[in-house]
């Protein structure tokens, strides 16, 4: 389009046409400037009497002023079509939200709230206004509109605005913005450009160093998909197994919040692991798990199968349960003082605290906001004790915490159990402030402590600010699990149900790795655990760490293979570099290979399973209900995620997950269905050009 | 192509789009204005409200989005001037803020956005309607702000703000080789964008 080369393209830049900022704006924005030094001049205990929002010492803020205004363009070109689906979303997010009986998370603002009064002309009380924010996602705005469809949907649009519009003068928030915001171009700045891991860590944990901003959004380690691999050129695939759960309580959130997750926030393996399966159950601890294979056409792709491995670890008898030493590190900070938060942590403990016996101690420390030794060991049959010293802790303290994470530790090492489990349990919203501001460091300490023997489990709460690759990355350095808690339910699901996995490890640096045979699959492609794949030479190296698995967890993964001859994506090599494979062995798909070591062991052991031609089912729906859902779930997360791997309508995934359901006894399966049914509404198959 | 870049990266020099000899070093009036002085506050602020404006303008492109900005920025700088320690140049440290409240809002704004899309079908494919005259110049800023951040950042700074690696690699709190690298990677990115 033009003969310059990228220098003169970039230097261009320069020559920005920028429209002078109008007059008004700017007398806002002093004004707003001179509001927020005057109110940062008034003394300290001004600021704590707004300490309860979360702005404890000028840290950890965030942005939610600035928000939308042009989007209100959409009030004069919303279609019909657009408009009928506002009016069914709407009333179902509403239903949505009221059914989890759930406060919406709290949204942080940028300014201490003197300011905001200052700047709001006709604003209500202060009270209100947080109050506003706090339900803004649930309720059509207020304001009246001339027809039923656009006032839905203009309503739609005011939560979008929120604070902004408080701010404007009631003439402008009525009328449409003369501009709609760059909606494409930011769209295209999703989640997995604007963040890398390596970068995000450090915004989150450095926040009060570099500036007095904190990135206000939920951050994610963005990762490519596992590419398509060739038999005949990488026959081996070696991962190690991640009984990580969050992604999808965390993509169940946004979905029923009626937003569409970021792709990077969908991680098929975790929301395959999320549900329990009904493999083979081992019958001692030697063994901890037995794998179960099936091979079953793929719902995607008529040309390819899925292998499925499920593993379910051992659940020992409860008289052989080891004691455990749990210490608490329960995040104070403001932000965390909302009752889908520290409330529902509190809530949520007793549920806890009856799965524990009097063998076991629980301690709690807390950090940010308030800092210390909250609750010094204490054995869980001390119920009241624990309970009292919890419902003590409050949100919102003037002092940051030091040292959490070290008293913490400090603490389990102090009645470290030689024989049971160790552990340290993080409850945060997303401040990892804990008292190690470098993230190598703060890495590497978890690491360490590891190797004594104390392992780290991270629970998130909340939305908004949830610094979800730094939870991933200190859960996997600290050999423990990331949970992601939303609601009740959840809470129940990870602190009752599945509490014995986090209790009690039964296998640990599990790897798992499949050798495929040339002779009868062409292409193989690992769903999922991209961030978990490990090199082939991994596999027999102990010092190389991997995934625990808890007692009961259940393991799945999918892998898509094409088998010979049906044509793949792949050419074939031409001159082949083919071994013929063992005699005995030419008929198998490929052979499953598994390493762990048993608790507090440093030697691995290896479980061998071919993968026969005797788990081949013809049709998907002769396979087991159990592997119909695992591929629901993973043409979910595919869909989600834009994957480029095929892709199914809404509908046959819900009707394949349907199908796919069986006994179901806690309903998780139901409620996925439902959540497919929400996700088509929120974007549509028609609309969805592909 | 790579070396008729390459050339630009030793280019070094700071502008100061904030100095003026006339006027009261930047300096004193931070200090007064870390001393509880509303005035020294007042004119820091209007002296910078045009850069701190047209960077957003140029990370945003969106006119209302940069006011938004610009204003949220005046007013995080009411309590975080207290913790400007001096250690980089100000105007550094101001970009630095300015840079931290887009990408805020666009955080904030790219978990929203799905939703609205969800609603409307209309596909607002707009730019500003003052770019429009540009249509290339409008791509090229498209495909610049749609690379991931980092790199984002580091390109406008080299080239829309025209500031030397150094100055951007303090800005960005990063080694000078680092910002190269973005703005290489950033290269790599658009070559197939443009």
């Amino acid at each position: 389009m033009s003969q310059d080369n990228d220098k003169d393209r970039l230097d261009a830049l320069n020559k920005a046409a920028i429209p002078a900022p109008s007059t008004v704006a700017r007398e806002r924005a002093l004004a707003a400037g001179a509001a927020a030094f005057a109110a940062a001049q008034n003394t300290k205990s001004e600021k704590n009497a707004t300490a309860s929002q979360g702005n404890s010492g000028g840290r950890r803020l965030r942005s939610i002023i600035t928000s939308l205004k042009g989007i209100s363009i959409m009030d004069i070109r919303i279609p019909v079509g657009a408009a009928a689906i506002a009016l069914i979303v709407v009333p179902l997010g509403y239903q949505l939200y009221s059914s989890t009986a759930l406060t919406p998370p709290q949204q942080q603002l940028t300014v201490d709230s003197g300011v905001r009064e200052d700047l709001a002309p006709p604003s209500p009380a202060k009270s209100q206004l947080e109050e506003k924010d706090a339900i803004a996602s649930a309720e059509p705005a207020p304001q009246p509109a001339t027809a039923p469809a656009e006032s839905v949907a203009s309503g739609v649009v005011q939560l979008e605005r929120k604070k902004a519009d408080e701010m404007l003068a009631d003439s402008e928030m009525v009328a449409p913005a003369p501009q709609v915001a760059m909606q494409s171009t930011n769209e295209s700045m999703g989640f997995s450009d604007a963040v890398v891991a390596t970068r995000s860590a450090p915004a989150a944990l450095l926040g009060s160093v570099a500036s007095p901003t904190v990135s206000s959004g939920d951050n994610f380690a963005s990762f490519e998909e596992s590419p398509v691999k060739l038999v005949s050129a990488d026959p081996v695939s070696t991962f190690s197994i991640d009984v990580d759960t969050a992604s999808y309580s965390y993509v169940r959130r946004m979905l029923d919040d009626g937003i569409v997750p970021p792709p990077d926030a969908v991680r098929i393996e975790e929301m395959l692991n999320y549900f329990p399966y009904d493999y083979a159950v081992p019958k001692s601890a030697e063994v901890p798990f037995t794998p179960s294979v099936g091979v079953y056409p793929t719902p995607w792709n008529a040309k390819t199968q899925i292998v499925q491995i499920g593993i379910k670890g051992y659940v020992p008898p409860a008289e052989s349960k080891s004691a455990a030493n749990l210490v608490f590190l329960i995040d104070t900070s403001g932000s965390m003082d909302a009752p889908d938060k520290l409330g529902l942590l509190k809530r949520s403990f007793g549920m806890l605290l009856d799965q524990l016996s009097g063998d076991d101690t629980v301690a709690i420390v807390t950090y940010a906001g308030s800092a210390g030794v909250a609750l010094a060991p204490t054995p869980a049959s001390e119920k009241s004790t624990i309970l009292a010293s919890l419902d003590r802790l409050s949100a919102g303290g003037g002092t940051a915490g030091a040292d959490g994470i070290e008293l913490a530790y400090q603490l389990a090492e102090e009645h470290k159990l030689s024989t049971g489990t160790n552990r340290v349990i993080l409850a945060t919203d997303g401040d990892f402030n804990i008292g190690i501001s470098d993230p190598d460091e703060l890495q590497d300490f978890i690491k360490t402590k590891r190797q004594s023997g104390i392992s780290l489990s991270v629970l998130g709460f909340g939305r908004g600010n949830l610094d979800d690759a730094t939870m991933q990355a200190l859960a996997q350095n600290g050999n423990g699990n990331a949970s992601y808690i939303s609601n009740f339910k959840e809470a129940r699901k990870v602190l009752v149900s599945e509490v014995g996995g986090t209790l009690q490890t039964i296998a640990q640096d599990v790897k798992i790795q499949v050798e495929f045979n040339p002779a009868v699959v062409s292409e193989y492609r690992l769903i999922g655990y991209e961030t978990r794949a490990l090199d082939r030479e991994d596999f027999n190296n102990d010092a190389v760490d991997a995934g625990d698995i808890g007692a009961g967890h259940t393991v799945t993964a999918l892998y898509e293979i094409t088998p010979a001859g049906s044509g793949g994506l792949i050419d074939p090599l031409r001159y082949g570099n083919q071994t013929t494979p063992k005699a005995d062995a030419s008929d198998e798909i490929g052979f499953l290979k598994m390493r762990y070591k048993l608790p507090g062991e440093k030697i691995s052991q290896l479980i061998e399973q071919k993968i026969a031609p005797n788990v081949v089912y013809e049709t998907i729906d002769e396979a087991p209900t159990d592997m119909q859902f695992a591929a629901s779930v993973a043409a979910f997360g595919q869909k989600l995620k834009d994957s480029s791997y095929g892709e199914m309508d809404w509908d046959a995934i819900k009707s394949l997950a349907q199908s796919g359901r069986g006994a179901d006894p806690d309903g998780y399966r139901a409620e996925f269905v439902n959540l497919i049914g929400t996700a088509s509404v929120l974007r549509p198959d028609v609309g969805h050009a592909k | 192509m790579l070396m008729a870049w390459g050339t630009n990266l030793d280019e070094v020099g700071v502008t100061e789009p904030e100095a003026s000899s006339s006027e009261t070093p930047i300096d004193h009036l931070v200090r007064r204005a870390q001393g509880g002085d509303a005035d020294a506050f007042g004119q820091i602020l209007t002296r910078h409200y045009d850069l701190i404006y047209r960077t957003a303008y140029k990370w945003c492109g969106d006119q209302s989005d940069a006011e938004d900005v610009a204003q949220e920025v005046c007013a995080k700088l009411g309590s975080a001037i207290a913790s400007y320690d001096g250690r980089a140049q100000f105007s550094s440290w101001l970009y630095r803020i300015v840079l931290n409240s887009v990408r805020d809002m666009q955080r904030a704004r790219s978990r929203r956005n799905r939703h609205v899309d969800a609603l409307a079908h209309v596909s607002p494919q707009q730019t500003a309607p003052d770019q429009e005259a540009f249509v290339t110049a409008g791509q090229l800023w498209d495909a610049v702000r749609g690379l991931p951040d980092n790199q984002r950042d580091a390109v406008l700074l080299v080239y829309a703000e025209e500031l030397s690696h150094a100055a951007v690699a303090k800005i960005l709190e990063c080694r000078e080789a680092t910002v190269s690298w973005y703005v290489h990677e950033a290269r790599k990115k658009l070559k197939g964008l443009l």
